[in-house]
């Protein structure tokens, strides 16, 4: 839904004096913006801006843009939400201002609300009733702020949750209680650590999405949500990875884990995730290539430049009988490692789409 | 719900294939160490899988329909794979420092790119000639010094806030008559470095926003199409009639927080369809000339200035009301005037008594 959204905030901030070459595509995806943020009750509204209106400067707060139930307000050095926001509002644009806290009745009556980008902002509290009634939520932008928690309350059909570069250190039990539908979850550069993460925190959630990175874990969290396709924990400091760590990410396509300090992976780790499609374990510590790579027929892309290994066997990567394998790997990245390339047997990657598939000299990547 | 489930399904369809990161490779070729080159006759071929065909999507990037969501990544350069029919690329609150000249090649179809808060310095002259579709272009909160060249001339939006530009050039705007909004506050702007007709060729501007610079004056020239200007918090001293010359689609101006003592006379008759003016936060001493001859003029914000004394001419016409809309907002708080020699009919052409702020409060 965010993309629908996105191409209609692309489509439709400012609607009114733009005159887009598609009207079509425009009409069509207005129409699913909104039957979308479920508006079934109102007929009228869709005012552009209406210049006859008595009222027409009061439905816009000054500086702002507004058009098409979309209120632009990013950049104004705001200190504080503005009032006069139309109560029929989609989305609401107010990223990069100087807005401290966010009170109880900022947003009231804006049920239909869609979209809420509050990134870039001094945000340090949040009032428990403030995000009440926007049942109709599905992105809430709240990264680059100064939230100590997770807020309270949140909206129960978010969809899309980034709340990248705060000051959260624990996730709490309730933190996303009842949020089902919460696909995206970016909650990185916080100094969130493994036992920050209280139990069950993430009971019963379908999350797709999901990045802690540049946090301070130490090893993979144990209880994520088992719906993961994509784990990024980029930027930590975990040492190792055990068998155990990712037997509940079954169905993982993609999983990201450089710059940490692994030394070793587990025997029986990639076992966990028959699915993965691309693992990064680029600038870590390992000494040699991770154990069972070759039994993941899916598997395409494996970073693991920037380690300590020394040495590649000719099974490491590709299976003993090709036949296994259900897709060729596009891309492995081994240099700046101390292995000599000229000692790794062009055997190893036989199970590998053109030879430029491989990186293994020494240079860095742009 | 439709779209929900719509996105639902395309996601998962997305998500079932397997991917290919097709522009892996490329950066092999610049390699001329020639540290792979592997004997290929060694290597056994047999009946192998095709590689994949499918979705391409940078790593840690979400590519949805034709969105490319990759902001908050750390990234210190534009990456590579994204997919050619992008609509919406996001790159904000990353660390890239340059654009060079391939960085978006072939996104023939990118509507909207997103490059906020980043550390960009230069911008290859050429990265964006590829770009024949974009309408939003999004620099603001990095590290440029000058206006990017070369624009897509299909370009409807312009957010350029907070960068290190000085100077509005004649060639900067060259071409782009489809600009709509314009935002480019908290430059360090003076007068001085605007050249005569920087705006003209922007035949459809409707939104400026030049606030937080160090302009002394309105700039001379704007172009005729504006609806709403925004300059407050700069040095402004004086509001000149001949700076608005022409502007008669204007309906807002937002002049706050200058140091604004004298409004020309024959100013406001320039803008004939003004709604709503913001003097607050200046140095005015009486109440601008010209506001009861408006017809339009329904918000005026004069707040915190250091007016003495209102007469009652000075914002509705005598005699017959001959004013097409009443006022809706006055504000006069924070000024000497003491409100009690206000006199009440001074406000007979207000909407509503409650339209009046004069006490010495301040509006939350």
């Amino acid at each position: 839904m965010r993309l629908f959204f996105l191409l209609a905030l692309l489509v439709l901030c400012h609607g009114k004096p733009y005159k887009r070459i598609n009207v079509m595509d425009l009409l069509k995806i207005h129409d699913i913006m909104q039957q979308d943020a479920g508006d079934d009750d109102d007929e009228d509204d869709d005012d552009d801006g209406d210049y006859d209106d008595n009222n027409f400067l009061l439905d816009c707060p000054f500086a702002c843009q507004c058009s098409l139930r979309v209120v632009q307000c990013s950049d104004l050095g705001l200190t504080s939400v503005p009032e006069n926001i139309p109560p029929d509002t989609l989305m609401i644009d107010l990223q990069n201002n100087d807005i401290t806290e966010i009170k109880e009745d900022d947003f009231k009556g804006m049920g239909n609300l869609y979209a809420l980008f509050l990134v870039n902002n001094q945000i340090s509290k949040i009032h428990p009733k403030a995000f009440s009634n926007m049942e109709k939520l599905k992105l809430l932008y709240l990264s680059y702020n100064l939230l100590t928690q997770i807020p309270v309350n949140l909206p129960k059909n978010i969809l899309e949750l980034r709340i990248h570069d705060n000051k959260i250190s624990r996730i709490q039990r309730e933190a996303f209680k009842g949020m089902q539908s919460l696909h995206v979850l970016e909650m990185s550069a916080n100094p969130i650590t493994n036992n920050g993460i209280e139990l069950g925190a993430f009971d019963s959630m379908s999350t797709l999405y999901l990045r802690i990175a540049e946090a301070k874990l130490s090893a993979i969290p144990k209880d994520l949500p088992s719906s993961l396709t994509e784990l990024h924990l980029d930027y930590n400091k975990i040492a190792k990875v055990e068998e155990e760590d990712l037997r509940r990410y079954k169905k993982l396509l993609r999983l990201g884990l450089g710059f940490n300090q692994i030394k070793s992976v587990e025997n029986g780790t990639m076992a966990n995730i028959p699915s993965i499609r691309e693992i990064h374990l680029d600038n870590n510590k390992l000494k040699k290539v991770p154990p069972g790579l070759n039994t993941l027929k899916y598997l395409q892309v494996v970073y693991l430049h920037a380690n300590s290994i020394n040495s590649v066997g000719v099974n490491d990567f590709c299976p003993i009988r090709s036949r296994v394998k259900k897709t060729l790997y596009s891309g492995i990245s081994l240099y700046a490692n101390p292995v000599k390339y000229w000692e790794i047997q062009p055997a190893t990657f036989r199970c590998v789409s053109g030879r430029r598939g491989v990186q293994l000299g020494n240079f860095g990547r742009k | 719900m439709r779209s929900g489930c719509l996105l639902l399904l395309l996601v998962s369809a997305c998500w079932a294939l397997p991917f290919r990161q097709s522009g892996f490779m490329d950066f092999m070729m610049e390699d001329d160490a020639g540290s792979a080159d592997l004997p290929e006759s060694e290597v056994p071929v047999l009946s192998l899988p095709p590689p994949a065909a499918g979705p391409v999507c940078p790593f840690k990037c979400q590519c949805h329909l034709r969105v490319v969501q990759c902001s908050d990544l750390g990234l210190k350069s534009v990456p590579d794979n994204i997919p050619a029919d992008s609509s919406l690329l996001d790159l904000q609150n990353n660390k890239i420092t340059e654009i060079r000249e391939n960085d978006f090649k072939g996104l023939k179809q990118l509507h909207a790119l997103i490059l906020v808060n980043n550390q960009i310095t230069t911008i290859h002259a050429k990265a964006f000639t590829p770009l024949i579709s974009l309408q939003r272009l999004y620099l603001s909160k990095n590290m440029l010094k000058e206006f990017p060249s070369n624009m897509p001339k299909s370009l409807q939006e312009l957010r350029i806030h907070e960068n290190q530009i000085t100077k509005i050039k004649k060639s900067s705007f060259s071409g782009l008559a489809h600009i709509i909004v314009m935002e480019m506050g908290s430059n360090p702007f003076k007068n001085s470095g605007i050249e005569g007709g920087s705006f003209s060729d922007l035949k459809r501007v409707s939104y400026i926003r030049i606030s937080d610079t160090n302009l002394t004056a309105i700039p001379k020239g704007l172009p005729s199409s504006l609806s709403e200007l925004h300059l407050d918090g700069n040095k402004i001293t004086k509001v000149q009639a001949d700076s608005l010359k022409g502007l008669k689609n204007l309906a807002k101006l937002g002049l706050s927080h200058n140091e604004i003592s004298v409004v020309e006379n024959g100013s406001l008759a320039m803008v004939p369809h003004l709604r709503e003016l913001h003097l607050d936060n200046n140095a005015l001493t009486t109440v601008p000339s010209g506001l009861p001859e408006h017809k339009y003029i329904q918000v005026i914000y004069l707040h915190n200035n250091k007016i003495a004394a209102v007469g009652t001419e000075d914002f509705c016409p005598p005699g017959f009301n001959t004013k097409k809309a009443m006022y809706s907002g006055i504000s006069l708080f924070s000024n000497p005037v003491p409100y009690w020699e206000v006199q009440p009919i001074t406000f007979r052409c207000v909407f509503d008594r409650s339209a009046i702020q004069l006490g010495n409060y301040r509006k939350k």
